[in-house]
């Protein structure tokens, strides 16, 4: 791969156009002139439900003697049997006075969701095709801008992944795409963790923007990191968490590290820090706020300086917040976030089941992964999250392409967008 | 998968019993009501219940507080991963509402010998209502010999009606942290 792209990966498995499925249908040539009549009964007693998308006439190919002559659906063909009695009674009716030869014909079975698998369609029999409406920015294709944005959150993630020193791990970079801000970043932790003893240790543990150094001042992260990526064909990465997720207990335990935990994979561990960012940005919400204002000014009272301790924390909120604006354009700090509503998430692998559901669970807008998990990836290797239509929250996914030199580390991140490509790819 | 409730041991029904009880303190905390604990030989190792309104974490759900438990437990023990893998496999889960799909792919991930649940989740479950992290034989990919997710039982359908009384009650109240406006949440219809 010598370019970044961005790819976009659709709710479902791409299907060729040519290979779409299709029912039999019973239909017959009529006259014109019998086409508004025979249409609307049609649509009365043997509406087709759930083949909305099919037109019910379609104009024959040939004249004859000189007349243009209709095709027209009936209804459904019996799956088995006999097809033409199985044709209602009432629709027999109907077509009898005429004297109405009937054949079976095949249409598409489902809407088209592209324009590509329209014009096949039609080929059988004409349909409607109605273009989806994207609500989510990237599917519909990336600016310049954005596109170099993605490239560089990429690019960290990357860098993050292999910065470990020994081996390579998933690591998850959340950002605010409309601030491009750095929300949390996280690596593996599931081999060695080193547990927060309390709430404030964890607080501080939590490296809120080890970027922020590097955000220049167009807001756009440099990276400067290179280092050795192994080449992709050579390496299997056995510690990537959710490569092999049910693995974990396959490893040594390391010593040196006083707490392991098999569920510690990269996504889990970025969301984790954004809670505690939004918990430490916006205390201030109904009854968690209570408490903690309970305890602060009994903690004040017995310190003996309640007053200059209150001042030093309200300092320490506005500075971080004025640290964010100075980035920010349309984004409103009055408002705090819910969970991760409009923040995207750049994963190195793509995320397992169980990271995947999470990100569904935080409310990510967008998931961007640079390689695919054909063991355990649930965002279109293994499931495919983000067309399960019970769920409450739908991301959009792409895959990211990454130039080889910025995976051997021997370029920084600052790729031009070469191509944005967004078509039916699958993984 | 879901086995009809008059087979349900006393046992079976104190456990889930237990987990009720804390999924009322969810219910008690403004937190959706879910609550589960874990038990090794005949004993309550561990208990959870959701956490995901007063953390802002959306996947702290009371599964994920058990196992936080269990690990924590064992590790001060000074249990090998081996051992701890070996003592999940020995452990029943017993939780009011069916696993969710990121908690039933980590009941797997962890090789948990068997879950008990009262209501299915129509929406997220992932023990067999949207997916099936119990039952290998479901995986729409085959493994190829490569190691998959360990199966473990799944037994639905326990003291359903008062898992969902609960969540009926937690609505009512309305859920403070939802995002605005608040939309009517159809609940699963007792099986």
């Amino acid at each position: 791969m010598d370019a970044w792209q961005i790819v976009y990966v659709p709710d479902k498995p791409p299907i060729p156009p040519d290979q779409q499925s299709t029912v039999d249908v019973i239909a017959t040539v009529i006259e014109p002139r019998l086409a508004n009549t025979l249409v609307r009964r049609l649509n009365q007693i043997v509406p087709l439900e759930n083949l909305r998308h099919v037109k019910r006439l379609r104009w024959r190919m040939a004249y004859l003697a000189g007349k243009t002559l209709l095709c027209l659906i009936l209804c459904l063909a019996s799956e088995h049997g006999d097809q033409f009695d199985s044709i209602p009674h009432e629709v027999q009716e109907l077509i009898s006075p005429h004297k109405l030869s009937t054949f079976v014909t095949k249409v598409c079975k489902y809407a088209a969701t592209s324009k590509e698998e329209w014009e096949e369609q039609c080929k059988l029999w004409p349909t409607s095709f109605h273009p989806p409406t994207y609500s989510i920015d990237g599917i519909t294709g990336f600016s310049e801008e954005d596109s170099r944005s993605v490239f560089s959150f990429m690019n960290s993630a990357i860098q993050l992944a292999k910065s470990g020193g020994g081996s390579v791990v998933n690591a998850a970079v959340i950002v605010d795409p409309s601030a491009k801000i750095v929300i949390a970043t996280a690596r593996d932790q599931i081999y060695s963790w080193h547990a927060p003893k309390d709430e404030a240790i964890l607080e501080t543990s939590c490296s809120e923007r080890p970027f922020a150094s590097h955000i220049d001042s167009n807001g756009v992260m440099s990276c400067e990191t290179p280092g050795g990526f192994p080449d992709d064909s050579k390496q299997l990465y056995d510690d990537v968490s959710c490569l092999y997720p049910w693995r974990w207990a396959e490893q040594k335990t390391d010593m040196s590290s006083c707490c392991w935990h098999p569920l510690r994979h990269a996504a889990i561990v970025a969301i984790e820090s954004s809670a505690s960012r939004d918990r430490r940005l916006y205390p201030s919400s109904g009854d968690i706020q209570d408490k903690l204002v309970d305890m602060n000014s009994a903690h004040s009272s017995s310190t003996g300086s309640p007053a200059k301790r209150q001042k030093t924390n309200l300092t320490d909120v506005k500075s971080d917040w004025k640290l964010e604006t100075c980035c920010e354009g349309s984004h409103s700090l009055a408002a705090r976030p819910y969970l991760c509503t409009g923040y995207d998430i750049f994963l190195v692998w793509e995320p397992c089941a169980m990271c995947a559901m999470a990100l569904v669970h935080q409310r990510i807008r967008r998931i961007f992964f640079a390689f695919p998990n054909p063991n355990a990836g649930a965002v279109g290797s293994v499931y495919r999250l983000q067309g399960e239509k019970s769920l409450n929250h739908h991301y959009a996914v792409f895959r990211v392409l990454v130039p080889a030199q910025v995976l051997d580390g021997a370029e920084t991140c600052h790729g031009q967008p070469t191509s944005t490509v967004v078509d039916n790819y699958g993984i | 998968m879901a086995s009809p409730k008059e087979d349900c041991s006393s046992i079976t029904l104190a456990f889930m019993d237990l987990a009720i009880q804390q999924a009322k303190l969810a219910l008690d905390s403004l937190e959706v009501p879910v609550g589960c604990v874990i038990v090794e030989d005949g004993e309550v190792i561990a208990s959870g219940r959701n956490r995901t309104n007063e953390t802002r974490n959306a996947t702290r759900h009371a599964e994920m507080e058990a196992i936080d438990t269990v690990l924590e437990k064992w590790q001060k023990k000074g249990l090998s991963k081996s051992e701890t893998a070996e003592n999940f496999s020995k452990c029943s889960l017993f939780v009011t509402c069916e696993p969710c799909i990121m908690c039933a792919s980590a009941l797997s991930i962890l090789g948990i010998k068997e879950v008990f649940y009262g209501c299915a989740n129509d929406k997220f479950g992932g023990c067999g209502s949207i997916l099936s992290f119990h039952s290998s034989n479901s995986n729409p990919v085959t493994s190829g010999g490569l190691p998959q997710g360990k199966d473990f039982k799944c037994s639905g359908g326990i003291m359903a009606s008062e898992a969902i009384s609960l969540f009926r009650s937690f609505y009512e109240q309305g859920n403070p942290n939802a995002p605005k406006p608040h939309r009517p949440l159809i609940l699963p219809e007792t099986q």
